[in-house]
């Protein structure tokens, strides 16, 4: 077997060398690596520990099924901070993106629309549907660019405290509002009603067509227990329009060989440092001495002993499960309590036989290399948010689809392809409870595929093999709270200063020498990266370590 | 020869009065025009049926600040304030009841019957609430700050602004950050376990929005409310309505109904209005309390309107949810198993209810179950309906205005059935003597409220923050002389008259 399989290599068991470090990581995905990275190669002793047996948290690549390699969970990359892929060299250390090249939307009446990453093609696509929101799309665009540039200044740089009086951070404020000032009158409105209106709305101050803005309304979900009629949905569009791949805006790409490659080449760059990284070392709880961290108990009942210990788990497995209720103040206690996790999605990953057609455009062309958003009209929608409000799984879902195998082939034997499925929505808590999620596993994908069957009627036949995350796996196998895969809703409230708890939005927490640097703090999920290289710049930055 | 005014004011709603009293307590000579035959616009008392009278539709008086009782001297013209908040009773399933009551001790007993713990958090919920009302209040009885040009408000202003913000205090600022973009049912789930008591706090919040309790952003409309409330007016809105017109016509204001106006007229300042039937009326100052969509795309020429204008009014959100039904009931309205005989009532079942009803609304279809908001005018106002009888209004919560298929005159009294229907599973049976039944497209007509939202714009938090557009956000439009002064200024709709007052302070500061 060559050094490329395309699977994460389970990692041999290893042992930590010492006793005692600079810095013990608790959790080995994405933010956890990307922090463990930094202080390392800032010269500190390191020591990341990881639950399961590879690496990646949520952006791995399993081999489940013989031959074929799923993202299982997280299956894109669109905003991995472009700074992180150079100071961490990721490229040498085995990353590379597949731009993505097209969103591609088929619709029930036979006809569908896709998006290329050349304007002029999409502008065609999109007269078949409205001559006037042809005409409109680049003006959409160019404000959307430009609203991204405002927002890098906030997700690039530790949220803004607004109610300090230091005034150091009343500077920053003053700078931050500076750059707001800096725009003309247009886009500073433009700036207040996409923080606060609705996917739907938003987009309907520019376009006529449902069919056109129901997809692109549809990114403003992801991973929420909102509809697209929500008000505060609209800001998430931002992300299409973040993501930088080369300098870019609006690129999301593939990671070659699955999400899992970027966690290793992380880990690799880590390692390069002289990280020590440890597999199979599930932490039970954080050492606490006369109330300040000083280690990590490992389940297996080892003690390791750090400087600082930091956490990239969700903030209720860090506060409630690692450190104990009864080591922190009730008013901290009740504000991590409060912090909304409640999963929104689930994932079906299937192993295909064969490549089925879409009856809206058979063949194997360009259109489905990129993304394939089931995402018909904002009624569709919202009928599936509906049946999740009240507590059960969308029974015709919203689907985010990619094919992964058409652009890499090392992820599934040559002729077979993967498909993966987000699924949205998908509540953890269901009516009767998550805990009857198991129970209603294959049903949930039944409803998956014979939606996705309606579009694509020869899928079902050309399945060899499906994998089922619901809300409830994802919370078992992958350690995200109630199956929350940004590890805390990303809702105003849950934002900015306010993540994962007011005052304590910085990565330092109540209990000193332990930190956070998880997607539950700013500026939030997604395989961004931001949380794990903030949180290790802010706790070099004050030197305690 | 056509008269000539210092200020004409369109709409004789209670915005309108407001801004046309204050301006004539300060000098100024006012005309107030308004299309029909009776003032109060929304909140305007009518015969419904013979011997009995509506109290207008606007129920919550609670907007009524004494300040501006104070400053145009309503009590002298009639207008009474509670000493306390009314009760409202709130209805689940048939038979299952909760009176809110507007003393605080009473309040506790009554929610301590359900629960111990929301009892004890109520206490603490009505606390923060005033905190924040002690922060909110000031905001609200303001003029806005314009957050997109904050240096145009003065550097002293924004400064003393902020202090106030600051004076909350590290924890409460932060606290009331989190909490304004939160949606109802979420906040008061943190507070309350008794669906009962959080539907019946949450349906205020929501009334008239396009927003439901799991709406992000409808905290901020409850706390808009909140951060209002006062104890409201002993009697219905229609008193109030009174007050400010006998306070306007004391300060020399002229009211003339049954003028509807045609034009705005503009000649690089506004000249003036005409009135439908030609008659020309002059005046440096015209301040429009009606809808901005009403003002800027049909009283004004369009080539009036700079085109930005027009744009951004078109896509103000102005959603209709609401429909009213007016009964005559020939005996006094009972709820079942009670003695009392509350002025207020909501129906609301519970958070899901809630909920649901939008829902409907959201995919364009007549809800199956609407929520109501109850109001029994007749038992304050005894002289609405004929001894013995009373008086029912009755809002219908997210009711369509674009209903699939579009409302007829089958399907407006399914609707009324569908209404009356649900109330009367919660009373002693109900003597209908007659019923008015307006759907949200009826009260567009009626009332000239594009699309049918009873507070002139929706309220959702970007048009609370920016209302109605930047160009026009403190009262003030492009058009040199011509001022809005309606719901769909700062602060916004319902029963307040805080934006006629704002404006009336706007135009003479001019």
């Amino acid at each position: 077997m060559s050094g490329e399989s395309a699977a994460s290599t389970p990692r041999q068991a290893s042992r930590p060398s010492r006793s005692s470090y600079d810095a013990i990581v608790i959790g080995g995905g994405h933010n956890g690596l990307v922090c463990a990275a930094y202080l390392a190669r800032a010269g500190r002793s390191v020591l990341l520990l990881e639950r399961r047996h590879l690496l990646g948290g949520s952006a791995v690549s399993e081999e489940i099924y013989p031959g074929f390699i799923y993202s299982s969970c997280s299956y894109i990359v669109s905003l991995l901070r472009p700074q992180i892929v150079r100071e961490l060299d990721l490229a040498r250390h085995g990353l590379e993106i597949i731009p993505l090249e097209s969103t591609f939307t088929p619709y029930p009446d036979g006809r569908s629309l896709a998006r290329w990453s050349d304007p002029a093609r999409t502008r065609e696509e999109i007269r078949r549907f409205s001559a006037r929101d042809a005409d409109v799309y680049p003006e959409f665009g160019l404000a959307m660019g430009r609203l991204a540039h405002f927002a890098k200044n906030v997700v690039d740089v530790p949220a803004p405290d607004p109610a300090s009086l230091d005034p150091r951070e009343l500077l920053k404020l003053r700078r931050l509002g500076r750059t707001f000032l800096d725009f003309d009158g247009d886009l500073r409105w433009l700036n207040l009603k996409l923080m606060t209106m609705s996917a739907t709305d938003f987009l309907s101050l520019w376009f006529e067509n449902e069919q056109l803005m129901a997809p692109m309304s549809a990114s403003g979900i992801i991973g929420t227990l909102l509809g697209v009629r929500s008000p505060g949905t609209a800001y998430v569009l931002l992300h299409h329009y973040m993501g930088e791949i080369d300098g870019a805006y609006r690129a999301w790409g593939f990671s070659r060989g699955g999400m899992g490659r970027i966690s290793e080449a992380i880990g690799r760059a880590a390692e390069a440092h002289a990280a020590e990284i440890v597999t199979r070392a599930g932490v039970q709880r954080v050492l606490l001495r006369s109330g300040k961290a000083r280690g990590v108990v490992l389940e297996s009942g080892e003690e390791l002993q750090a400087r600082v210990v930091i956490s990239a788990l969700d903030p209720r497995r860090t506060f409630l499960q690692l450190v104990g209720e009864e080591h922190l103040d009730a008013e901290f206690v009740t504000a991590i309590r409060r912090f909304k996790l409640r999963g929104s999605s689930g994932k079906v990953n299937l192993a295909l036989d064969r490549l089925p057609d879409f009856k809206a455009r058979p063949g194997d062309g360009p259109h489905i290399r990129g993304d394939i958003s089931i995402a018909p009209d904002f009624d569709y929608l919202e009928r599936a948010y509906d049946q999740a409000k009240y507590g059960s799984f969308s029974e015709r879902p919203f689907m985010n689809i990619v094919i992964p195998s058409l652009v890499d082939p090392s992820v599934a034997p040559p002729g077979k392809h993967v498909m993966s499925i987000f699924v949205q929505w998908a509540p953890y808590h269901l009516a009767e409870g998550a805990h009857t999620w198991p129970q209603r596993r294959e049903a949930f994908a039944d409803a998956v595929v014979s939606t996705l069957a309606e579009y694509c009627p020869g899928l079902p036949d050309a399945i060899l093999h499906r994998q089922v995350l619901t809300p409830w796996d994802l919370e078992q196998e992958y350690g995200l709270s109630e199956g929350n895969i940004f590890h805390g809703e990303l809702s105003m409230e849950q934002l900015l200063f306010l993540r994962p708890a007011a005052g304590w939005a910085r990565y330092r927490t109540p209990i000193r020498n332990l930190w956070m640097c998880g997607s539950g703090t700013h500026p939030g999920g997604g395989v961004m990266g931001g949380p794990g290289e903030l949180a290790a710049k802010t706790l070099l930055k004050a030197g305690e370590i | 020869m056509s008269a000539t005014y210092d200020v004409i004011v369109i709409g004789a709603g209670h915005n309108g009065l407001t801004t046309a009293a204050a301006l004539g307590r300060a000098g100024r000579r006012v005309l107030v025009v308004e299309a029909r035959d009776v003032a109060g616009g929304l909140a305007a008392s009518e015969e419904f049926h013979p011997g009995y009278r509506s109290a207008g539709l606007l129920h919550d008086t609670s907007g009524v600040g004494s300040d501006i009782v104070a400053a145009l001297g309503l009590e002298r013209h009639g207008l009474r304030l509670r000493r306390q908040a009314a009760d409202v009773l709130t209805l689940g399933d048939p038979g299952d009841a909760l009176l809110l009551c507007g003393e605080p001790r009473r309040a506790v007993a009554e929610i301590e019957s359900r629960s111990a713990h929301d009892a004890q958090s109520y206490v603490r919920y009505r606390d923060a609430l005033d905190t924040w009302r002690g922060i909110l209040r000031p905001f609200l009885n303001e003029p806005p700050v314009d957050l997109l040009a904050p240096e145009s408000s003065g550097a002293w202003d924004l400064l003393k602004r902020g202090l106030r913000l600051r004076r909350l205090g590290r924890r409460d600022l932060l606290e009331l950050l989190r909490l304004t973009p939160m949606c109802v049912a979420d906040w008061l789930g943190e507070w309350f376990e008794t669906d009962l008591l959080k539907a019946g706090l949450a349906l205020p919040a929501v009334a008239g929005t396009f927003m439901a309790p799991r709406s992000p952003g409808s905290n901020a409309t409850l706390l808009l409310r909140e951060g209002a409330a006062g104890p409201g007016i002993e009697t219905g809105a229609h008193t109030l309505i009174e007050a400010l017109q006998r306070a306007a016509e004391a300060a020399g204001v002229e009211v003339r109904m049954g003028a509807p106006v045609s034009r705005v007229g503009v000649e690089g300042h506004v000249r003036g209005v005409r009135l439908a039937d030609g008659e020309e009326l002059q005046a440096a100052v015209v301040a429009a309390s009606c809808h901005p969509a009403t003002l800027f795309l049909r009283l004004l020429e369009p080539s009036r309107v700079p085109l930005r204008v027009a744009h951004a009014i078109g896509r103000y959100r102005s959603r209709g949810t609401t429909a009213h039904v007016l009964l005559a009931l020939r005996s006094p309205l009972r709820f079942r198993g009670r003695d009392d005989a509350p002025e207020f009532a909501r129906i609301a079942g519970g958070i899901d209810a809630i909920e649901r009803a939008f829902d409907c609304a959201k995919h364009r279809r007549m809800p199956h179950a609407p929520v109501l908001e109850v109001h029994v005018p007749s038992l304050a106002s005894p002289e609405l309906a004929p001894e013995g009888h009373a008086v029912v209004s009755i809002l219908a919560h997210f009711v369509p205005y674009a209903l699939d298929g579009g409302w007829d005159e089958s399907r407006r009294t399914q609707l009324g059935d569908r209404i009356e229907e649900t109330l009367a599973a919660h009373c002693d049976g109900l003597d209908v003597a007659a019923r008015q039944v307006a759907t949200p497209v009826d009260l567009e007509a009626r009332y000239a409220l594009p699309g049918g939202n009873i507070h002139h714009g929706e309220h959702s938090l970007d048009q609370l923050l920016v209302r109605p557009i930047p160009e026009c956000n403190q009262y003030r439009t492009p058009i040199p002389g011509l001022f809005l002064c309606g719901s769909g200024s700062h602060p916004g709709g319902g029963l307040s008259c805080t934006p006629g007052m704002l404006a009336a302070r706007a135009i003479l500061a001019r």
